[in-house]
């Protein structure tokens, strides 16, 4: 293993996210032909999208130094939320106040951990029981979907097409365009890298890292209650269960996309990469035929993996 | 060594040996494969279900793939456009929830594959069947028996489900429509929310303190039932005041047997998977079939519950 070169290593180690990804089509593609169809395809995009854009707001609070336990929750909410008032006062105030509820949960866990000093993981735990609680509250427990349904155009978007592409596609598509502009070429983008690679550091050279890492909360909220939304177009209804285990799967891609659990590394585009793992593992599992308990074991060790390459990469 | 670059090997040997261990990936193109998306794996229910639908599919030659859910709705959105792709003949479904999963049903239909649902339904315009249970016919049915039980009047109690949910509101409803026919039969105490033991516990005792004559108790499931149970024997009412419940669930059953549920319905999971097979089978032979398919309930009181128990025992060796 020693006998690659450093040069090597610098070359491949920086796309390995994206070489998994290869790798894991091309096993999939020659053991089902199925798996290339334009259909399957699409699919695999439509199935990664919502997930996409919840994994990029993580990435946010990743590279800042932290951890959300709290999006699946703010999923729920902000689709429930969005449903009520769509059903009310249409579909433009329903979206902006579902985005609007994820934000105040993002800013609410921000102002917690930045200038309480209250650790992320406990933080976010909590946030995600509590969160979790006020949806059953403000839905009763029962889906959302008003008397005669969602309104159509709404829930047109969730199944859609513009120029061939799902309107699901085309909202992580653009986000990751101009997001990524955000952190790597502007002042604030740099600073939550210097926050989360060594926050003293960062504050020694008069970076506002508190209010950086705040920031960061406020992204990933306001993210995953765009995801909520997105959801409840694809579900047709506000449903107060979903988003369970959302923040996992999550993390898992943003991991696996190689930001590091300790802050100050990540690429947007790498964890969408990661969500495309997860996603076409599981797909290729199911066209395979693969039993279902097995799935979980694939997609656990997938998981174990690469926390593991996280950690062995840390050490080196 | 980059560890990415053992990471993307592990997964390159993770799918083959999956395939491996789960039976051949590929099949024979001319045999029918159809695809099933249940809300749970691990519910006896839905393990019951799968049971029967593998059992009828394998008498019928055809080959089965399961995709899972666990009671996410995206979940099974995925997992059913997984199977369009795939290109099964045909889908058995439960959905999740009657609106939520109607993305499911519109990728069934863009691919031209029928799609059957099985005890729950859909309100989806692209459900080709729904096998369900005669809800309101159930209904009616515990009612008849009840009346019958308690001789024709007294005062009964209504420890009813979600108030959201279809299937409870149509169980009421037939239990309501026979009731009504009783002129001394006064249905004095009402309640709907969640299934859970806890609940049949607390709404019997309130309703046995407002009731001491109280006669019968509907249960709308049989977790609510056996709450129901403990409250009518910690108040000595056992004998006076009656219990049912819905589902045939075993503790249900062994409780009918000890006389402290009186009776409740049994709907067989292995039978409803066979019958969804047949219905799916009829419908691609291009026989006409009904929308809705009713599967036959049995009611279980003390006259049949040793049967029933005994058929559910595991074949001695």
């Amino acid at each position: 293993m020693k006998s690659n070169s450093r040069v090597g290593r610098l070359s491949w180690s920086g796309q390995a996210p994206l070489i998994t990804l290869v790798v894991l089509c091309v096993v999939t593609a020659l053991l089902t032909s199925r798996f290339l169809s334009p259909l399957n395809l699409t699919n695999i995009l439509v199935q990664s999208s919502i997930m996409a854009v919840i994994a990029m707001g993580m990435t946010f609070v990743i590279i800042g130094g932290g951890f959300d336990l709290s999006v699946g929750s703010t999923v729920a909410l902000s689709g429930c939320i969005a449903a009520m008032v769509m059903i009310r006062y249409g579909i433009a105030a329903g979206v902006v106040s579902g985005v609007l509820a994820g934000a105040g949960v993002g800013l609410a866990n921000g102002v917690v951990i930045a200038a309480l000093r209250v650790n992320p993981f406990i933080a976010t735990l909590g946030s995600m029981v509590l969160v979790r609680g006020v949806v059953y509250i403000i839905t009763g427990g029962a889906p959302v979907s008003g008397e005669d349904g969602l309104p159509g155009a709404f829930v047109a978007f969730g199944n859609a097409r513009l120029f061939g592409v799902h309107y699901l596609v085309w909202v992580p598509a653009v986000l990751l365009v101009v997001l990524s502009v955000l952190l790597s070429s502007t002042p604030y983008g740099r600073r939550i890298y210097a926050t989360g690679g060594n926050k003293e550091a960062a504050y020694l050279s008069g970076v506002a890292v508190e209010r950086i890492v705040a920031s960061t909360y406020v992204w990933c909220g306001a993210l995953a209650g765009l995801a909520g939304v997105m959801l409840a177009a694809r579900l047709q209804s506000g449903q107060p269960t979903a988003g369970e285990f959302y923040e996992l799967t999550a993390i898992a891609a943003v991991v696996l996309g190689g930001a590091s659990l300790h802050g100050g590394e990540g690429a947007l585009y790498k964890s969408v990469i990661g969500v495309f793992i997860m996603i076409v593992l599981g797909n290729g599992l199911n066209l395979l035929n693969v039993d279902s308990y097995w799935q979980r074991v694939a997609v656990g060790a997938v998981i174990v993996a690469a926390a593991a390459a996280d950690r062995l990469r840390s050490r080196n | 060594m980059s560890q990415f670059r053992q990471l993307a090997f592990a997964a390159a040997l993770l799918l083959p040996a999956l395939a491996a261990v789960s039976g051949p990936g590929v099949h024979a193109e001319d045999k029918v494969t159809i695809g099933v998306s249940l809300p749970q794996d691990d519910n006896p229910f839905y393990i019951g279900m799968l049971k029967g639908i593998r059992a009828r599919a394998a008498e019928l030659g055809w080959d089965v793939t399961t995709v899972s859910s666990n009671e996410d709705k995206l979940k099974q959105i995925n997992g059913v456009q997984d199977l369009v792709a795939k290109g099964v003949k045909g889908i058995l479904i439960s959905p999740i929830d009657a609106v939520g999963v109607n993305a499911a049903y519109d990728a069934a239909a863009a691919g031209k594959i029928p799609i059957v649902s099985l005890a729950r339904g859909s309100t989806s315009p692209n459900q080709t069947i729904h096998v369900a249970m005669d809800e309101v016919q159930v209904g009616r049915d515990i009612a008849e028996w009840t009346a019958k039980k308690i001789g024709g009047k007294g005062k009964v109690a209504m420890i009813m489900g979600p108030s959201g949910a279809p299937t409870f509101r149509n169980l009421a409803q037939g239990y309501n429509e026979v009731l009504s026919k009783y002129p001394d039969i006064q249905v004095v105490f009402k309640t709907d929310g969640p299934m859970t033991r806890e609940r049949g516990l607390k709404n019997a005792e309130d309703a046995l303190v407002a009731n001491p004559d109280l006669k019968a108790i509907y249960a709308a499931n049989d977790d609510l039932a056996l709450g129901a149970m403990q409250a009518v024997l910690a108040a000595n009412k056992n004998g006076q005041t009656i219990v049912t419940g819905m589902n045939g669930v075993p503790p249900a059953l062994k409780a009918v047997k000890e006389g402290n549920v009186a009776m409740t319905v049994e709907l067989n999971p292995v039978l409803w998977g066979r019958l969804g097979v047949d219905v799916l089978a009829t419908y691609l032979k291009g026989d006409k079939v009904e929308p809705r398919v009713f599967i036959k309930h049995v009611i279980i009181d003390s006259s049949n519950v040793d049967d029933v128990l005994a058929k559910m025992a595991p074949p001695k060796t």
